[in-house]
């Protein structure tokens, strides 16, 4: 009820009777019970009880009907109070001037009390939009894509007016509806050509059922709005605010995203540029020797030695074994940066992953120091995945190490995950180059002629695709040495007594 | 020839030893190797190859410093092989001086064909006096004749001029720079379009086939080679 009651404060040019009815229903108990108390009570008692009504009322009811209750309590007060009572007329010229001041007192106590309710309200109602604005900039601050930023702006213009909102963004084939109810799928053809109007022309056009407003960025029309026929909001500050906050977020989020997708194009050419690069630089020196060395067989067949006839055919074993490896590692690279992997999730030892990823590895007399842990949780992930990218941080170690020294392989878990740590006792990783180990064709200045520069970004490709992670320490101690270390998340924490 | 031809071959790549080394030596070659620029440098300095074999992209000196540096105390042959993407390398190093150039891979027939080339020619890239025949071509370099089944061919004198360039070369390729300041002057360094239309014209008057040119031949973005037998 005091809804209504407040609206009708709200705009004074309609006229509901309710407040009105209230206030005079306040004046007319006070009457009573001072009719009820007339001996007891002087005249100025019952003056007082008659203002504390208007008072009630104007703050209740608002200004009008408070000003109202005064005049009433006003010709009331003489009527029943001042002699002689049961008439309008006033014996003692005293009491004139009483009725005079009481009158005057009543209608203003009426009118400024509504005064003060009536700015209270307003104060209130605004302070309600700015709060609702600052969500509304808040969710739209936050939205990333198009689609969120349409999807809020949408849901803060129903919310702000109680009606449903839809937001249609422009698409391929004309305007196509990016937010709104889940219900409402399609618009009616009326409806579709009322939105393509506003659209084009940038102005408020009002369609058989839905009404459209355009929304306006700084840099052009990014979309239009649509309200329900009769909605009145959008003539509202708080509407045209929201409208205007809508369609800067949408602009913004067009923009970041072409911003994001520049940037993942170039990046994508960077890439382009490198694999060309790696190529011709590596593919070079293998195929030469391939087919040198097999030209050479096939002319001087007869006249090579023995051991120099075995020496070329392994060379070309050898580098066709390397070329292998390189197609290998430019597909998984591939493989990588298009996002194809699927890995499958399986409860995987890490320990079986490893020593599958030894027995493939070419250790060339080196000695593998293993350190793993008796017990160990299984962690979900793809095996194979895991030991290919094992397998690349072993040669890497085994590339970047001198002759003879061991490498180290460690599996153990915390309480979160499971790690595997490789170490090697190379020269260490310049600390300008420790970020970077992980890009594609990054190579360490003077290091790593025969591998493709691509092994640790396959590794860490395959990791995270897993879920898992990896990083490179070094220098480990005060020589050199490196470790690589991987995690892979467990599904459930083991509790510390457990591990 | 008793002496056996000393090759030095200039290359980081193990692997590339391996089968030159082989093939040099199968074709009655002695190889010597080196690893480096500085490496190459010790070596020519010190024993005198009779054609340098060296790889661009050396890791410790640019091969254009290594054939500056040779070319000081060294008048040899030097072969050059590259790869794809060292074009401008490859042109710098011909200008330099640089006999030839093979790009990886390579066969060993080519490459022992383009190493006879450059030692036939002893690195003396002077005009050969007397006569040339190069198929049914008669040469004839001091007099300034050319015939071509016995027949006189008509040549303007730029085109004599250009001919008697290619020819000098023996086989090498000559660098369009090269021809165009040797023929045209140094002002018309990069005037290639002389080039193309004086040797459609030579190719006109002296090939059988002038578009598919058996003497005549073009090395892309590079320059012309002479070729007596194809």
């Amino acid at each position: 009820m005091m809804g209504s009651f407040d609206r009708a404060s709200g705009f004074p040019g309609r006229l509901k009777p309710g407040p009105y009815l209230g206030s005079l229903g306040l004046v007319a108990a006070a009457v009573l019970i001072a009719q009820a108390a007339q001996n007891q009570f002087s005249n100025a008692t019952i003056a007082m009880l008659l203002l504390l009504a208007v008072l009630l009322s104007a703050s209740v009811f608002g200004a009008l009907p408070g000003m109202l209750g005064a005049g009433v309590a006003g010709l009331a007060y003489n009527f029943f109070f001042l002699a002689p009572t049961g008439t309008f007329a006033i014996r003692h010229g005293e009491d004139v001037l009483a009725f005079a001041v009481f009158f005057a007192v009543a209608l203003i106590t009426g009118w400024l009390v509504g005064r003060v309710r009536q700015t209270a309200r307003q104060t209130l109602e605004r302070s309600q939009a700015i709060t609702k604005l600052l969500s509304a900039s808040r969710d739209l601050g936050a939205a990333a894509t198009v689609e969120d930023a349409a999807s809020t702006t949408a849901l803060h213009l129903s919310a702000a007016t109680d009606g449903p909102t839809i937001v249609l963004l422009p698409g391929d084939g004309g305007l196509t509806l990016a937010a709104g109810p889940a219900d409402l799928t399609s618009l009616s053809p009326s409806a579709a050509a009322a939105a393509e109007r506003a659209w084009t022309k940038g102005e408020l056009v009002t369609g058989e059922d839905w009404q459209f407003s355009p929304l306006e960025g700084l840099g052009g029309r990014v979309g239009v709005v649509g309200q329900r026929s009769g909605a009145r909001l959008n003539l509202e500050p708080i509407g045209q605010a929201l409208i205007q906050q809508g369609a800067l977020a949408i602009e913004r989020a067009t923009l970041s995203m072409a911003a994001s997708e520049n940037l993942a194009l170039r990046r994508a050419r960077d890439l382009q540029v490198a694999l060309l690069n790696s190529v011709s630089h590596d593919f070079r020196t293998p195929l030469a020797t391939v087919l040198g060395s097999s030209t050479t067989l096939l002319k001087y067949d007869a006249s090579l030695k023995p051991s120099v006839r075995r020496d070329l055919l392994e060379s070309i074993a050898e580098e066709a074994k390397r070329l292998n490896r390189y197609v290998g590692d430019l597909l998984d690279m591939g493989r990588v940066e298009g996002r194809a992997l699927t890995p499958k999730r399986e409860a995987t030892d890490a320990r079986v992953v490893c020593e599958a990823a030894l027995s493939r590895l070419d250790t060339r007399g080196r000695q593998i120091v293993r350190r793993y842990a008796d017990r160990l949780s299984l962690v979900q992930v793809d095996p194979i995945l895991v030991e290919q990218a094992v397998l690349n941080v072993l040669e890497n170690a085994l590339a970047h190490s001198p002759d003879g020294a061991p490498l180290s392989i460690a599996v153990e878990e915390d309480a979160n995950g499971v790690l595997i740590a490789v170490d090697d006792q190379g020269c260490g990783i310049p600390p300008g180059d420790l970020g970077r180990v992980f890009e594609p064709f990054h190579r360490v200045e003077g290091t790593g002629r025969n591998s493709s520069g691509l092994g640790l970004s396959i590794a860490r490709g395959f990791i995270e695709a897993v879920g898992g992670r990896i990083a490179a320490v070094s220098p480990l101690t005060a020589v050199g040495g490196s470790r690589f270390l991987m995690s892979f998340p467990k599904q459930r924490s083991t509790p510390a007594e457990f591990l | 020839m008793s002496l056996r031809r000393r090759i030095l071959v200039v290359d980081d790549e193990p692997q590339i030893h391996r089968f030159l080394t082989a093939a040099l030596d199968a074709a009655g070659y002695d190889p010597i190797r080196a690893d480096t620029g500085a490496a190459a440098l010790r070596e020519i300095a010190a024993r005198a190859p009779d054609a340098v074999i060296l790889d661009l992209g050396l890791p410790d000196l640019d091969g254009r410093e290594v054939l500056t540096k040779a070319r000081a105390f060294y008048a040899g042959p030097v072969i050059v092989l590259s790869a794809r993407h060292q074009e401008s390398e490859k042109i710098d190093v011909l200008d330099l001086g640089a006999d030839d150039y093979l790009e990886k891979p390579f066969g060993v027939g080519e490459f022992l064909a383009r190493l006879r080339v450059a030692l036939r020619r002893g690195g003396n890239a002077e005009l050969p006096d007397g006569l040339v025949i190069a198929g049914e071509l008669e040469i004839d370099l001091p007099l300034r004749t050319v015939r071509r089944g016995g027949v006189i061919v008509r040549l303007s004198p730029k085109e004599f001029e250009l001919l008697a360039r290619l020819v000098a070369g023996r086989g090498k390729v000559i660098t369009q720079p090269q021809l165009l300041t040797a023929v045209w002057g140094p002002a018309h360094k990069n005037d290639t379009q002389y080039l193309r239309v004086f040797v459609g014209q030579l190719r006109r008057k002296l090939e059988a086939v002038p578009a598919q040119p058996r003497h005549l031949v073009t090395e892309p973005g590079v320059g012309y080679r002479f070729i007596a037998e194809p």
